[in-house]
């Protein structure tokens, strides 16, 4: 499959370095462009352009991360930072807006009520998103 | 690809402008770093030569060695340093984290002002290798206001931001190293080793008093400039931690075996006199020179070859060399030159940017401009301040010696404080990550000190005390502007109530 853009939802987790990792890997064959992107969710009580130091201070560090990753893994990664109600739409209009090809996502399984739950996100991206979709599990260890 | 998914009525995002505290990439190996290194390092020989022979006379190759075993000192401790702290700020960054932010805006301003002179004397030798093509460049009025001249196109340049090829910038660090081993390479087969009686009789017969031996030592350390390049670039290095200390390292060794090699070709080709008198401002074009009339092809060939046909060949091959090799020395000196400038006026961007970045100086300095996104007021600011430190070069024929002594007053400042922040941060921070670690090492109440760095700090403070006590001109401009920043640095903190001495956080730069 021929990729132009891949496009990689960081969320500060433990797996966020192998995914930029594997969007790297994965763009290399066909020097393809690698978006990162961390969205901060603002509460409904706040007004969106709401500006919370502390988040803002924790999405920079993370997408510095990933742009030292890319960095190491000797590519190019272009990096935004949004703002957004929920993440899920946040990522899929990301998505439409730059024409990716590919979503690479990481996830956790969690059973919070002996139902498992791979997070809001990651179900409205698996649902909406005209794209493909690539979840990445890290190893429970 | 098609889609029908809108966002619903409620779906709202906003972009945020991201604050870039990583603006450079990293895109650097140990090979660029050592080109964009030895272009300033490298550059330095095309002037130093000469300003050391004023001075220094035949001790010049003794003095150029002994400042290139400080150099391999320097070079170590900032090997240590940049890859442990691989920031754009250098020892201003090595010096804040050994000590405080007061150090570090010590350390910081002291490199923005050997950064001017940098500028300066770059821009003002540049016309004097010019003077090979057009003669009247080579005159004090019209030399000064040529190198005004290149000041003024570079710092509009740096202005709007046009972008330096890494792969322009290696191409001439490799054609400089190549005309530089040509240049020996003549003069040590044809000159020094048949008559190894001149090469002696220029360095003993004009040896020069202790006082002019322990100064030109002092004004040899010119002929490391750019040690700090490394460091400054190692934000756009990849691997910094082993890329900027391979880089180091290779610079050490290209630079001291060519260093020394050009002081041989020098005083094989002329005498310390001819050389202070005649092509102090450009003396690798004197040496050319002097090749092109001590080498006589005809002879070279009878030398080489018996056979008739032998003899044209090789006295061709040679007679084309030594008639190009002048003017390749002038284009190629005045290219390097003009790179050394641009370098100079790229670092304090750099420098300023990073210096803004923990509020170690005033942030006007450092407000980026909002279309070109460059440091245009330090940029302006700092060329300007170059340009006032050419003025004597239009009535004062010693302007070449004041620059020397003013940048090495900056420079050794910096150097000094880079080794005290090695040694303070091995006993203040023995648990940092040192990806490349200084050995010989001595214990000190339980810490271990690099010998390197002793010797180091010792002997650059020696030598800058030694050119403030003889040098009255870089004495005074020199503490003048070291007052002008401590004055700012406190105004500025006093102002934005921040600590004088403690750290204060790191924060984005101001857009225009």
């Amino acid at each position: 499959m021929a990729i132009k853009n891949i496009l990689v939802p960081t969320n500060g987790g433990g797996a966020d370095g192998e995914i930029i990792k594997l969007a790297c890997s994965l763009a290399r064959r066909s020097k393809a462009k690698v978006y990162a992107v961390y969205i901060i969710e603002v509460e409904r009580s706040l007004s969106l352009d709401t500006q919370v130091d502390s988040e803002t201070e924790k999405a920079e560090k993370i997408l510095t991360q990933a742009e030292d990753t890319a960095a190491e893994a000797d590519y190019d990664v272009e990096t935004d930072l949004l703002q957004a109600r929920d993440a899920g739409p946040a990522i899929v209009n990301e998505a439409v807006e730059r024409g990716v090809d590919l979503i690479i996502m990481a996830t956790t399984y969690k059973k919070p009520h002996g139902v498992p739950d791979l997070g809001k996100a990651v179900y409205y991206v698996l649902k909406e998103a005209p794209c493909r979709v690539l979840l990445y599990r890290d190893s429970v260890s | 690809m098609e889609t029908n998914w809108r966002p619903k009525l409620g779906d709202k995002f906003i972009r945020r402008p991201r604050a870039k505290t990583h603006p450079l990439k990293r895109v650097l190996g140990a090979f660029g770093l050592f080109s964009a290194g030895y272009g300033n390092v490298g550059s330095s020989i095309y002037y130093a030569l000469g300003l050391v022979a004023l001075i220094a006379l035949g001790a010049t190759p003794v003095v150029l060695f002994i400042a290139g075993i400080f150099f391999i000192f320097t070079a170590l401790s900032y090997a240590e340093g940049t890859a442990m702290i691989p920031e754009a700020g250098g020892s201003a960054s090595f010096a804040r984290r050994g000590f405080n932010d007061l150090f570090g805006s010590i350390t910081g301003w002291a490199l923005v002002f050997s950064y001017i002179v940098t500028i300066a004397i770059s821009a003002y030798t540049a016309p004097a290798y010019l003077g090979y093509f057009w003669q009247p460049l080579t005159a004090p009025v019209a030399g000064t206001i040529a190198a005004m001249g290149i000041i003024f196109f570079l710092m509009c340049l740096n202005i709007i931001g046009v972008k330096q090829s890494s792969i322009f910038n290696t191409a001439f660090a490799i054609l400089d190293v190549l005309t530089q081993i040509l240049i020996i390479l003549l003069a040590i087969l044809f000159i020094f080793a048949p008559h190894p009686q001149i090469f002696s009789q220029n360095v003993i017969g004009n040896w020069p008093s202790a006082h002019n031996l322990i100064l030109g030592i002092a004004i040899a350390t010119l002929a490391y400039t750019g040690v700090e390049t490394v460091s400054q670039l190692s934000e756009e290095a990849r691997h910094p931690a082993i890329t900027a200390p391979r880089a180091l390292i290779l610079m050490i060794a290209v630079v001291m075996i060519l260093f020394t090699g050009i002081s041989v070709a020098a005083f094989s080709t002329m005498t310390p006199t001819e050389m202070a008198l005649e092509w102090a401002r450009d003396p690798i074009a004197g040496i050319a020179y002097g090749l092109s009339v001590a080498i006589v092809p005809e002879e070279v060939a009878a030398g080489l070859s018996s056979s008739p046909a032998g003899i044209i060949v090789i006295t061709a091959i040679f007679a084309g060399i030594l008639k190009i090799l002048p003017a390749l020395v002038a284009i190629l000196a005045t290219t390097i030159l003009i790179i050394a400038t641009n370098a100079g006026l790229m670092g304090i961007s750099r420098l300023t940017f990073s210096l803004g970045r923990f509020q170690l100086i005033p942030l006007a300095f450092s407000r980026v401009h909002h279309k070109f996104k460059t440091p245009y007021r330090a940029i302006i600011f700092f060329s300007l301040v170059a340009l006032l430190l050419l003025i004597p070069g239009f009535f004062a024929p010693d302007t070449f010696i004041i620059l020397g002594g003013l940048y090495v007053f900056g420079s050794l400042l910096a150097f000094s404080l880079a080794h005290a922040s090695i040694l303070r941060l091995r006993i203040r921070h023995p648990e940092l990550s040192r990806p490349f670690k200084l050995r010989g090492n001595i214990k000190f109440k339980g810490c271990e000190l690099p010998v390197t760095a002793i010797l180091g700090l010792v002997f650059s403070s020696a030598i800058w005390l030694t050119v403030v006590m003889t040098q009255p001109y870089t004495r005074w401009v020199g503490f003048g502007w070291m007052l002008f920043g401590l004055i700012f640095y406190l105004t500025f903190r006093h102002r934005k109530r921040l600590p004088l001495i403690q750290a204060a956080r790191e924060i984005k730069l101001p857009v225009d």
